[in-house]
């Protein structure tokens, strides 16, 4: 097996696999692309410069049966992972004859007709399945060119066939961007099941979906460490609404903080030493706190007679967004760590802006906001200028969470009739219900890939 | 400490210089690491809370639940006059304790009325201890919306689910 810079992810995920996935450059045919690091979309351009690609069924070249639609199922992975980035445009497999697509290396590939619907990248796959496990071949070509990109050799259990789709997607965002993707990372959100909630895990794109808890209680508002490891929530498991940290990775969770009153809203810190937090430690009004995870001490960081809860940290953890009644209604305020100075962010836009959660890029802060009897997602600079609503008129939409690259979001909304969770770019674009079945689901918060 | 020490330092330096104690207006100094006096651990004590009616139908006319308006935790008359009941019986029943939920209708995020159903858990409370009843024998829980009493989506339904319920023991 050849070693590769992608290796270090699949040890990465060896954490929550239970089968290790291997991975393996196609050396025969990646020599070409060694030399060439050209970054061919700039990801800060606007979407509109979006790359035309065909992605036709895999073929299956082992002597086994697919055994459950794999071929036309991992190109529909990798395609739905590129389509939603917004950096691609996917081009209909089905607007071609089959057999104009059934070439999968340079001398094979009918780049003519590839050029006539329009294509200018094209992956290819093939695979083999043998007992319960799945190898793969894909590849990535430049049309235009008729140029060999990249390729890779993948192996891993059926039940990984996913999986090896996300990674190469991600192979193939990073290749054209310069930029890692996101396609190998989850969301943690609650799901209702008659009087209880339950915290859940699934992959960004609903995959996979796996109980976390079996409290058989209340639990409520998941935040997931930097690392992508722990997931700390509230549950009302021993009758308070007490704080509570789980290993991802499955195993234990243990009851971090459980003072008189609420022990709510958590979130970690940049660095994820700390997680802020709401509590109400003085005839129920509730304070934003910071609790050290190592050492179990706690600081205060507001201190006002009004309702002060929902605290997110700016990326370099210097600062606070968090809602605030102060003024009257719920606003988003926040407050330099440093100095204590706080200031109000939404100002004029609605009477019930709650919500906040602050990009990874540290330039906006997103948040849920009521406006005309409906609550949207709305984005907006720390300082409160270039407002923006993301989300309109589709019920309720709420409980915004940044992906880790800061390029998307995922919130509930209850549009369906249901509340479900959903993804979306930054923009608003791209709207994703990736959750299924009966039970409201909501509090969605994005974790990042174990390890980073 | 140390933060707490400098935050004084910048503080009582900016003062100097304003000729004012003005500063702590602005920037109330926090009280860094006040893990003790103010914040107990949670403890519900020994024992369910169990609802009055359940224990005795005729409790049910004494500990009636008390209503809120919309995001406001500040009680009405007609909660008063539920508490004084409520307070009169806890006089005549001593050794009794009381837990105060505390609910809000489904509007608005969850995180903001689970506060906001503590700080309405926590009026009935105060204003029990008023009425001379030791703050030793009054729990308070918020379950914010997740509890409704009518799960319905209307105004009727909402006006029923901001609440504060009883449970003794």
């Amino acid at each position: 097996m050849h070693m590769h810079p992608s290796q270090r992810r699949t040890s990465r995920t060896r954490a929550r696999c239970a089968a290790a996935l291997t991975a393996a450059v196609l050396t025969a045919l990646s020599l070409a692309s060694a030399a060439s690091a050209k970054v061919y979309i700039d990801i800060n351009a606007p979407s509109s410069m979006s790359v035309p690609i065909i992605i036709p069924p895999f073929q299956n070249t082992g002597s086994e049966p697919d055994p459950g639609k794999l071929a036309a199922g991992m190109a529909a992975v990798i395609s739905a992972d590129l389509e939603f980035s917004g950096l691609f445009r996917i081009i209909d497999p089905k607007l071609l004859n089959a057999e104009l697509l059934r070439g999968v290396t340079s001398n094979e590939i009918k780049w003519d007709s590839l050029s006539v619907v329009g294509a200018e990248a094209v992956v290819t796959g093939v695979f083999a399945v043998s007992a319960n496990r799945v190898s793969v071949e894909l590849r990535l070509f430049d049309a235009v060119q008729g140029r060999f990109i990249m390729g890779k050799k993948y192996s891993g259990t059926l039940n990984e066939h996913r999986l090896i789709c996300h990674r190469f997607a991600n192979e193939i965002f990073k290749e054209l961007t310069g930029a890692p993707g996101i396609f190998e990372t989850g969301i943690v959100f609650v799901m209702q099941a008659g009087g209880n909630k339950e915290l859940y895990y699934c992959d960004y794109d609903g995959g996979n979906p796996r109980r976390l808890t079996t409290f058989n209680s209340l639990s409520l508002s998941p935040s997931v460490s930097p690392d992508g490891a722990r997931v700390a929530f509230t549950s009302y498991r021993d009758g308070n609404p007490d704080l509570y940290v789980m290993n991802l990775a499955g195993g234990r969770s243990e009851k971090i903080c459980n003072k008189k009153g609420i022990n709510i809203s958590p979130d970690w810190s940049p660095d994820g030493r700390k997680i802020a937090l709401t509590l109400s430690p003085k005839d129920g009004n509730s304070e934003i706190f910071t609790l050290d995870v190592q050492r179990r001490t706690l600081e205060r960081i507001t201190n006002h007679w009004a309702t002060d809860v929902s605290p997110s940290w700016s990326p370099d953890g210097r600062s606070m967004a968090f809602v605030s009644s102060r003024s009257g209604s719920p606003q988003i305020f926040m407050q330099t760590l440093a100095d204590r100075s706080e200031r109000r962010v939404t100002f004029g836009r609605g009477s019930y802006n709650t919500s906040p959660s602050w990009s990874p890029r540290g330039d906006r802060i997103a948040y849920a906001g009521l406006i005309d009897g409906s609550f949207n997602i709305h984005t907006i600079a720390p300082d409160g200028s270039q407002y923006r609503q993301i989300t309109a008129g589709q019920g309720n939409n709420e409980d915004p969470s940044w992906s880790p690259d800061g390029r998307y979001i995922t919130f509930s909304s209850n549009r369906t009739g249901r509340k479900e969770i959903y993804i979306m770019r930054a923009d608003g674009t791209g709207q994703k219900k990736i959750t299924i079945g009966s039970g409201d689901k909501t509090d969605p918060a994005w974790a990042p890939l174990p390890g980073n | 400490m140390q933060q707490t020490a400098k935050t004084l330092l910048v503080c009582l330096f900016i003062a100097a210089l304003m000729g004012s104690v003005a500063c702590s207006k602005k920037n109330p100094p926090p009280a860094a690491l006040d893990t003790n006096a103010e914040l107990q651990n949670a403890d519900l004590g020994a024992g369910e809370f169990r609802s009055p009616a359940d224990i005795d139908p005729a409790l049910a006319a004494i500990f009636k639940n008390i209503l809120f308006n919309y995001d406001e935790f500040s009680l009405t008359p007609q909660a008063r006059a539920i508490l004084d009941g409520i307070a009169g019986w806890l006089k005549n029943n001593p050794a009794k304790l009381v837990l105060i939920e505390g609910h809000c209708d489904e509007r608005g995020t969850n995180e903001y009325n689970l506060a906001l159903g503590d700080r309405r858990a926590n009026s009935a409370k105060t204003y029990l201890t008023q009425l001379g009843i030791d703050g030793a024998r009054i729990y308070t829980i918020s379950y914010g919306e997740e509890r409704p009493l009518d799960p319905g989506h209307s105004e009727a339904a909402w006006v029923k689910n901001r609440r504060g319920e009883f449970k003794i023991k």
